[in-house]
């Protein structure tokens, strides 16, 4: 009895709650390095007023947040208005149920189906933003709202067939089973699947509606978009929700494509002494490595247009994508099977 | 859109009719900025008309006073010495690099090219600072008088400018690498904005936008004034007059800017910088048109004199309006992103639009 | 398109040379300054708060009572009290007030003067909170406006 409510209570629990500060750690880390980055790419020292280097920062903008003054508009649908905040944060934290952080015991479920229910997930956070959009009842919103509800749709598709093909070399649609293939077998999926992990990872990049595929909230044109309306706490919330996109989509390019929590080449046995590191750091840095460059990216590009991005989506990542998984599919019929 | 919108460049209002996100018409609201300074200079003495002259267009403000100081000049039949006239060509074409570097900065930013922009202030900081220790003052600078400048610029501010044009060419490379060749960038802006060199000409663009239609005209070369007629450089123009072409003959100008800079430093001559002129300028009654290339485009006074201390009638054809006009034709048909590319890209003050 | 345009675009080098320019500005030095923290530098023609000089070793103003700089003045915002003396025949000084606040710094008042009396100085730093007290006169403009620095 015990013995149960240890291991499907206590155990998933404690885990659940380390994830949750964690990843609440990780958006106030992200806002910071977000501004010290991209600041330092453009020549400049971002905040330096509070804590060293400015590196209480986070903490002064969450507590401001906090007590902000709530503003709701006369004319927002209010019960929606109040809805859309809660429902964009609930996928974003839920998506790390199934993301393995390092060998058996870090990570808080292992679902045969693991990868699908990723995908389901984070679909689900579009109604957040088109109800988020539509609830203000103004025009700058429901633009955004649009525009990222159409963005993301169109590249859930790619996204997914990217992972279809590696899905095709791993045979297995959990996340945990993926890495240990990439153990077994020696190689990272990257090397196997190139186009299908940049494809991925800029189909990331765009389903968090980051630079250059920030659209949805262009401050240029549309001034925040969908979350123009919304202030203190519930813009906290769309905030926080982007940030933890983004570490899950950089976490799942690791799994997928980067070997996990595997150290660099794990099968060469002259580089062992990199197993002194353990593995859930080798998580973490590669993950680190994909959010910088999310920063990095920021830093660098224009904004897409609508019409264009829209484009890019269907007309070149879901035949390229599509061909990737005919070809993966071939090769491996031909030359493995049989 | 606007008064109020990051991507208006100031307080202007664009009235627009969308079916979604495409652009069925558009109207531009302006006057927010209006002050007046048409009327303001009719009650002031010829000298303290500079200072207002600063504030048409702020981020030109060089230029702007060197229109108004040539047109009053050229009423008295002022010779300026030679050395003024080179270092105004000098200031002014400094002035030109940080008008175009703001331009290039917020352009990049409406785009989204968040970096380009503190890189081009980088730059302009530099400009700044040149202003700074000749004329005493960043932004309006208050640069020249009648008949010459102030006082003589001060000793190494020239080795200053010098450093500084051997490192703005590769600058501007670094520019054109992070956008010009960047198909994202390519996206936004080819193909945006058009306009044809026929339609230029009759809404009367001047300036960059005018020459990205592939017209040359350039009043440096057409009608040099201060010492532009020694300096040797060329006038860039543009193919299909689409947002692109404009960028990329703002940024080639940048360069020729450069170039008339170090000429301009080369041939210094020594002497006074200064003509003598009255105290209390009082030109014959009579009235006079001159116009100089401003960043934006051709800037012209007009000055009508009755024979007084003050001006009867100064009016000036500030670039940026005419520039405006034709927004209209730029954006209708084209999606909301366009808009703020093609604002951009017009290179609007609107300090000058309303005065 | 040429089969180096399409190379450019398979391998994404557009957005690698981007990287190239951005990625080494990262370490290098910044180029802000810590305005606040660290003051501002400003060149010696700075035109900044106005000043009335005085004489050095008198400490008599260096003032004529001329009234030439509010007259050069574009804004009118300089206002010379004086009075003949029957005596002299000579301007005397009564009091002089300036209007910092509206103020464009164009220093025409400073070039007018004859004795280098009025001078617009260097200090920026004097921002306050009632417009009224930039309204300054003689004796404020002899001494400078109190500069308030940033402290933690």
């Amino acid at each position: 009895m015990v013995e149960l409510f240890m291991q499907y209570l206590l155990w998933p629990l404690v885990k659940i709650i380390v994830v949750v500060l964690f990843l609440v750690l990780m958006v106030m880390a992200m806002t910071y390095a977000e501004r010290k980055v991209v600041a330092h790419i453009q020549v400049r020292l971002g905040p330096m007023r509070v804590g060293w280097h400015g590196i209480l920062q986070p903490v002064a903008d969450t507590v401001k947040l906090l007590f902000k003054e709530d503003i709701i508009p006369i004319k927002a649908d209010l019960p929606v208005f109040i809805l859309a905040p809660i429902l964009v944060a609930i996928p974003a934290f839920l998506v790390f149920a199934v993301i393995p952080f390092g060998p058996a015991p870090f990570y808080i479920a292992d679902i045969n189906v693991g990868i699908l229910f990723v995908l389901a997930i984070s679909s689900f956070g579009i109604l957040a933003i088109l109800l988020g959009g539509w609830a203000a009842n103004s025009k700058y919103p429901f633009m955004g709202g649009l525009r990222s509800c159409a963005q993301m749709i169109s590249y859930e598709l790619p996204m997914g067939l990217a992972v279809v093909s590696v899905l095709l070399v791993a045979q297995n649609l959990s996340l945990v089973s993926i890495v240990e293939w990439q153990q077994k077998s020696g190689w990272w999926l990257f090397a196997l699947q190139p186009v299908a992990f940049v494809i991925y990872f800029i189909c990331g990049v765009a389903e968090t509606n980051r630079c250059p595929f920030d659209l949805p909230e262009a401050e240029s044109e549309l001034v925040g978009g969908f979350h123009t309306e919304y202030s203190g706490l519930r813009f906290a919330f769309f905030f926080m929700a982007e940030y933890i996109n983004m570490v899950a989509i950089s976490a799942l390019t690791v799994v997928l494509f980067l070997g996990g929590w595997l150290r660099p080449f794990p099968n060469v046995a002259w580089l062992s002494f990199l197993d002194y590191v353990p593995p859930v750091v080798w998580f973490l840095l590669k993950t680190f490595f994909f959010l910088y460059l999310y920063l990095w990216i920021r830093g660098t590009f224009p904004r897409y247009r609508f019409d264009q991005l829209m484009a890019v989506g269907w007309k070149w990542f879901l035949p390229i994508t599509l061909a990737n998984c005919i070809v993966t599919a071939g090769v491996l019929l031909f030359f493995y099977y049989r | 859109m606007g008064p109020q919108h990051p991507a208006t460049h100031g307080v202007l209002r664009l009235k627009l009719v969308l079916d979604g996100e495409k652009v069925l018409d558009c109207e531009a609201v302006i006057g927010y900025l209006h002050r007046g300074i048409e009327k303001v200079v009719e009650s002031q003495d010829y000298q303290q008309i500079p200072p207002h002259m600063d504030r048409i267009d702020y981020t030109a403000a060089v230029s702007n006073v060197l229109g108004y100081v040539e047109a009053v000049e050229k009423l008295m039949g002022v010779t300026v010495p030679p050395r003024a006239q080179y270092l105004r060509t000098l200031m002014t074409e400094l002035n030109r690099l940080a008008s175009h570097l703001i331009w290039l900065g917020t352009h990049a930013l409406d785009i989204g090219a968040m970096t380009v922009f503190l890189y081009a202030f980088r730059e302009r900081e530099e400009i700044l600072k040149v202003f700074e220790a000749c004329f005493g003052a960043r932004l309006t600078t208050h640069a020249f008088r009648i008949g010459g400048l102030a006082e003589d610029i001060p000793p190494g501010v020239l080795d200053k400018v010098r450093e500084f044009t051997d490192y703005f060419p590769k600058r501007v490379a670094e520019y054109e690498q992070l956008l010009t060749g960047n198909r994202i960038w390519m996206n936004r802006t080819i193909g945006v904005g058009c306009i044809s060199a026929e339609d230029a000409i009759s809404f009367g663009l001047t300036g960059p936008s005018l020459r990205g239609s592939g017209v040359r005209w350039d009043m440096r070369r057409a009608k040099p004034y201060a010492a532009y007629a020694d300096m040797d450089f060329e006038i860039p123009i543009g193919k299909n007059g689409d947002t692109f072409d404009r960028y990329l003959v703002r940024m080639e100008e940048m360069r020729q800017s450069n170039r008339i800079i170090r000429q301009a430093l080369d041939r210094l001559p020594d002497g006074p910088v200064r003509a003598k002129v009255p105290k209390v300028i009082k030109p014959p009654a009579g009235e006079i048109y001159h116009a100089i290339e401003a960043p934006k485009g051709v800037l012209g006074y007009y000055i009508v004199s009755d024979g007084s201390s003050k001006p009867h009638r100064l009016r000036v054809r500030p670039p940026s309006y005419f520039n405006l006009a034709a927004i209209k034709k730029m954006i209708v048909g084209s999606l909301v992103a366009d808009v703020v590319a093609v604002i951009g890209t017009l290179d609007i003050v609107l300090g000058e639009i309303d005065r | 398109m040429t089969l180096r345009q399409l190379l450019r675009k398979v391998f994404l080098i557009d957005f690698l040379e981007g990287f190239a320019i951005t990625g080494p500005y990262t370490f290098k030095k910044v180029y802000t300054e810590q305005y606040p923290k660290v003051p501002a530098k400003v060149p010696p023609r700075f035109h900044g708060a106005p000043r009335l000089n005085v004489d050095p070793e008198t400490g008599k103003t260096l003032c004529i009572a001329c009234d030439l700089c509010a007259q050069a003045c574009p804004i009118g915002l300089i206002e010379v009290q004086r009075e003949r003396n029957a005596e002299t025949k000579r301007w005397e000084l009564k009091g002089y007030t300036y209007n910092a606040a509206r103020c464009m710094f164009c220093n025409l008042c400073a070039e007018a003067c004859p004795t280098n009396a009025l001078e617009l100085s260097q200090t920026f730093e004097y921002a306050v909170y009632d417009m009224k007290e930039l309204y300054w006169d003689k004796a404020a403009l002899e001494k400078g406006p109190t500069v308030v620095r940033f402290t933690k």
